[in-house]
């Protein structure tokens, strides 16, 4: 487990909203999601195989993405999951609630910059 | 949801695959080499294995796939082997097969409801002297069903065989009476046109013809299942009536063992036989009466209405006489739960099929020990893998539960054998309950109860004997997991040490049991009955429907007479009316008038032929037997048996004296006795032969005998003879089939048979299970102590001693296991003396037969292994380590 160390763990929860939020953009397999994820975090969040495909799996049973096979452009087979129309709900819900949540912890960090933002 | 689980896994396999791929042929484009690039993958993809187990726990489905994988294995594990499954396997399928088959026979008979809507409203209506259920009177039930307040309706029913007619043949037929109100208060519905109603029983619109219905199955083979049956003709007793309905395919009669393929109203009978009909006879009781209680009344209820109603509808249903007979002077009306219908069969096996359900119950227990022990024995095998599985993690409750998982797999496939063992016992087991009268109808497939009762028998097997070893196997020293493997293997010897004892005395119960109920039945057996039983053949007629009357019914029986005695292969031939061991007999009330006591006495009263007790084989011990010349012109005459002799007669010679009817309706006044006779039974072999008092048929003229007895050499050629006299003198008379003495008396001890039969089945099992039980043993301590044998052989012990030292500890677990059967055995004689015919419970002979037969099985059992001992090689013994 040491070699994971370097990376910044993921809060619980989050992992969950950085998928349906990728996955809002069109459907994308997991290594495309991986990608997506670390390019579009400037390289910072790498998501670890053993978080990425359980967590998917689980989103697939609450039904908020849905999965099928298909042939990639290098003629390989692959899994690509989709969002579900629950799925856009929830993201919509895990969004504002990230929001509230930083922006919570924003004010918690920063009182006095709140406030002359204010 | 094995399949598509597969898929599943091999789908995760392939998207994990396929990341990995787009992974190193991104790295190959961003231009590392193919092996750096596929070795970054990999580094940064992680455990694939545990990717891939950790996403299958989302699944939620991790039990079913450890279920699985427990059940992969536990074939395995059982194949690998096949000597111990097979073992297990059978002793299963006899233990729980045997258990099944008891108990299919005991639902069938005592505990099965009757295939109606609500069967527990239904309440049974007795009659008869208190602690007896015996059917009503017509005027009973009609008084009843009029003043009653507590049942919706009540119905009578009576089953009677008769004659049905087809293409001017007639045969036999189980058929039954009921009243109109029948099929309402049953709620049945009909399979096909109608039910019968309460107008079809009044006489008054009999005139339209008589309707009839018929059973489901005697519509699929009588009418091939044709739905043109309505409105057709069939001949019943020799009178046509119509088909309106057929009955529902559940509904097989309101008595266990009987299935009327036609029911005909009451009115029917009353029609055809007129006056000689029962129906309205206030001295014939042979309804069956059953009412359903009104909604929202209990039967409390219905017993203190019935109470308060009974007096009246006695007092004006009772023949005017009946003070005169004990039966209906002491006869009360009471009430019983009906549900179940009538089981006469029932009420005659109950204590015999719990007392067998109880040594089945110690069988299976027995069998339960022995796979325990069996189990135990495999541990030296076991012991080692389970150890190394739990010193590299795995948990003790996931080594239970892989070892349940063979448990259970095992009490499978034993249980499903165990089917096919049950079937072919409850039909053994049949063939002793049925009478040869008539094909015995039980439902004997399996149904809800009868595969519960299994189930829950497997459960039971699975917790007595997988969880025990289970536990026993993985309980784990963490230290002497990995020191020495043999170190502690001292425990599950011990538990089977301690269960052997179990067994011996479980056995010893069993086959001293089955010793005593055999020993019993063989003295039933071999008692003189006072008849002769090789060679004798009886037949039953209805003549009271033929024209014939008086003088030309007595032409007819002396024509069938003549005919039958000059037949090929009969060597005499007599008329009887009440056969021996046939459940049935004449009452009769006489005093001796020139006796010593002049009271009156209880007679058995039978009405024979000439010739009768050569027939029968009765020794004529003084005097005569009936001749043709004992006819209505000569003086009345009668003879006695010993009995009688000594109740009527018993200081003084009998022959000659008077003997006068204290009967109110006498069948002789006063007549003469001119033979005395040996003693023969007639109800039964266990009670002593009744006073007898026999009368010749030929002056008797008004009474019907209705049955014939020949003695020849086969019983086919007298049945032969029989029907073709039948068929000359009399055409179309329903003929009973024909039985032999021989079954009739193996019919009449059916439940002494059956019980000694079965029990004896069930010793010999558990004695063969014993004898292995310890075989294993015995065999496993040697296995074990080989090398300490071989040391001291080396060291000068002869074979003779290592032999003998085996074979005592076999002996040790006999004594501990003997006397805790005999306490058992005396413990259990209280509950089966009244299943036993002059035999001991507790025979001390047999007892010591049984302790023998235990100490040669134990001997037996220790005998390869102490031969196994003897002949072990010192030099190959100390090498072995």
């Amino acid at each position: 487990m040491a070699r994971y160390q370097n990376r910044i763990e993921l809060l619980q929860g989050t992992l969950d909203l950085l998928i349906l939020q990728t996955l809002q953009w069109g459907p994308r397999h997991g290594y495309g999601i991986t990608q997506a994820i670390r390019a579009s975090s400037g390289e910072v969040l790498q998501v670890d195989t053993g978080s990425l495909y359980p967590a998917l799996h689980r989103l697939e049973r609450q039904k908020w993405i849905a999965a099928d096979w298909k042939v990639s452009d290098n003629k390989q087979r692959v899994r690509v999951y989709r969002l579900t129309a629950r799925g856009k709900r929830q993201l919509l819900s895990e969004r504002s609630r990230w929001e509230q949540l930083t922006d919570a912890i924003g004010g918690v960090l920063n009182p006095v910059k709140r406030e002359s933002g204010a | 949801m094995n399949l598509r689980f597969r898929s599943r896994k091999e789908q995760l396999h392939e998207e994990l695959r396929s990341h990995l791929q787009m992974d190193e042929n991104a790295r190959v484009d961003r231009g590392q080499s193919l092996q750096e690039a596929r070795a970054a993958a990999r580094r940064d993809f992680g455990n694939v294995d545990l990717v891939e187990q950790v996403t299958r726990d989302q699944w939620g489905w991790r039990w079913i796939d450890e279920s699985l994988r427990d059940l992969r294995y536990a074939v395995r594990m059982l194949r690998k082997q096949p000597g111990f499954t097979a073992a297990a396997v059978l002793i299963l399928a006899l233990g729980i097969g045997c258990n099944t088959a008891v108990f299919s026979l005991i639902e069938a008979l005592t505990l099965r409801n009757l295939a109606v809507p609500e069967p527990q409203e239904l309440i049974r209506i007795s009659f008869g002297p208190p602690g007896t259920d015996g059917p009503l009177s017509g005027p009973m039930f009609d008084r009843l069903r009029e003043r009653q307040s507590a049942f919706t309706d009540l119905f009578a029913w009576t089953n009677s065989p008769m004659a049905l007619t087809e293409r001017g043949y007639s045969r036999p037929i189980q058929a039954a009476y009921a009243t109109g109100s029948a099929f309402p208060t049953l709620k049945l519905k009909p399979r096909l046109g109608r039910l019968l109603q309460w107008s079809d029983d009044e006489a008054d619109n009999i005139s339209a013809g008589f309707p009839a219905v018929i059973s489901e199955a005697f519509w699929i083979d009588n009418y091939r299942g044709d739905t043109a049956v309505l409105g057709q003709k069939i001949i019943v007793n020799g009178v046509p009536a119509t088909i309106v309905g057929v009955m529902p395919r559940s509904f097989s009669g309101i008595t266990v063992d009987y299935a009327p393929q036609v029911v005909v109203p009451f009115a029917f009978d009353l029609a055809v036989r007129g006056k000689a009909s029962g129906r309205f006879r206030p001295e014939q009781t042979f309804l069956f009466a059953m009412g359903r209680l009104q909604r929202g009344v209990s039967f409390k209820q219905a017993e203190a209405n019935l109470t308060a109603i009974a007096p009246g509808v006695l007092q004006d249903s009772l023949p005017a006489h009946y003070a005169s007979i004990p039966y209906l002077r002491n006869g009360r009306l009471s009430l019983s739960p009906g549900g179940r219908g009538s089981s006469p069969l029932g009420a005659l096996y109950r204590t015999p099929l719990w007392t067998l359900q109880v040594l089945v119950g110690l069988l299976l227990l027995i069998c339960c020990a022995n796979l325990a022990g069996l189990q135990l024995s495999r541990a030296l095998s076991r012991h080692r893998e389970l150890m190394v599985r739990y010193a590299i993690g795995a948990e003790r409750a996931r080594l239970i539960r892989q070892l349940l998982t063979e448990s259970v797999l095992l009490v499978l496939v034993g249980a499903s054998g165990g089917v096919l063992v049950a079937q072919w016992m409850a039909s053994m087991m049949v063939r002793y309950v049925e009478q040869s009268d008539f094909p015995m109808f039980l439902d004997l497939r399996p149904n809800v109860t009868v595969v519960g009762w299994t189930i829950g028998l497997a459960a039971l097997v699975v917790l007595l004997c997988g969880l025990l070893p289970a536990f026993n196997l993985t309980r784990f020293k963490s230290d002497a997991v990995l020191r020495g493997q043999r170190g502690s293997l001292g425990s599950e010897s011990r538990v089977t040490m301690q269960l052997l004892p179990v067994q011996v005395a479980f056995s010893f119960l069993i086959v001293s049991l089955a010793s005593v109920f055999a020993v019993s039945t063989a003295k039933l057996l071999k008692q003189d009955p006072g008849f002769r039983v090789a060679g004798v053949t009886l037949f039953g007629v209805d003549m009271e429907r033929r024209p014939e009357k008086g003088e030309a019914r007595l032409a007819l029986y002396r024509n069938m007479l003549e005919a039958l005695r000059h037949s090929p292969g009969v060597e005499r031939a007599s008329v009887l009316a009440v056969r021996p061991l046939g459940e049935g007999g004449i009452e009769e009330s006489a005093a001796a008038v020139e006796g010593n006591h002049n009271e009156m006495q209880h007679l058995f009263a039978n009405i024979v032929g000439p010739d009768y007790f050569k027939t029968a084989g009765t020794r004529v011990l003084e005097g005569r037997e009936f001749t043709g010349h004992d006819t209505a012109s000569a003086q009345p005459s009668c003879i006695v048996n010993r009995a009688a002799v000594r109740l009527l007669f018993p200081e003084q010679r009998s022959i000659g004296m008077h003997i006068r009817s204290a009967e109110s309706k006498p069948l002789h006044t006063n007549c003469e006795v001119v033979g005395i006779v040996a003693d023969a039974k007639y109800l039964s072999l266990r009670q002593s032969a009744p006073p007898t008092l026999y009368l010749p048929y030929e002056q008797l003229p008004s009474v019907d005998p209705g049955g014939f007895i020949t003695l020849s050499r086969d019983s086919g050629s007298a049945i032969a003879a029989f029907k073709s006299a039948l068929a000359r003198f009399a055409p179309d008379t329903p003929l009973l089939p024909p039985i032999t003495m021989q079954r009739q008396l193996e019919d009449s001890i059916g439940q002494e048979r059956l019980l000694a039969t079965v029990s004896l089945i069930l010793g010999a099992m558990a004695l063969v299970l014993t004898c292995l039980g310890l075989y294993a043993l015995e065999n496993q301590r040697v296995t074990r102590r080989t090398a300490e044998i071989g040391l001291r052989m080396a060291l000068g012990a002869r074979p003779g001693q290592m032999l003998s030292e085996v074979l005592r500890q076999g002996l040790i677990v006999l004594a501990a296991g003997i006397p805790a059967g005999l306490l058992l055995a005396l413990g259990a004689a209280k509950f089966v003396r009244s299943l036993l015919y002059a035999t001991s419970a507790f025979d001390l002979r047999i007892q010591l037969g049984v302790i023998a037969l235990l100490v040669a099985v134990g001997l037996l059992a220790g005998y390869l292994p102490a031969r196994r001992a003897a002949g072990v090689e010192p030099m190959a013994a100390l090498r072995y380590e």
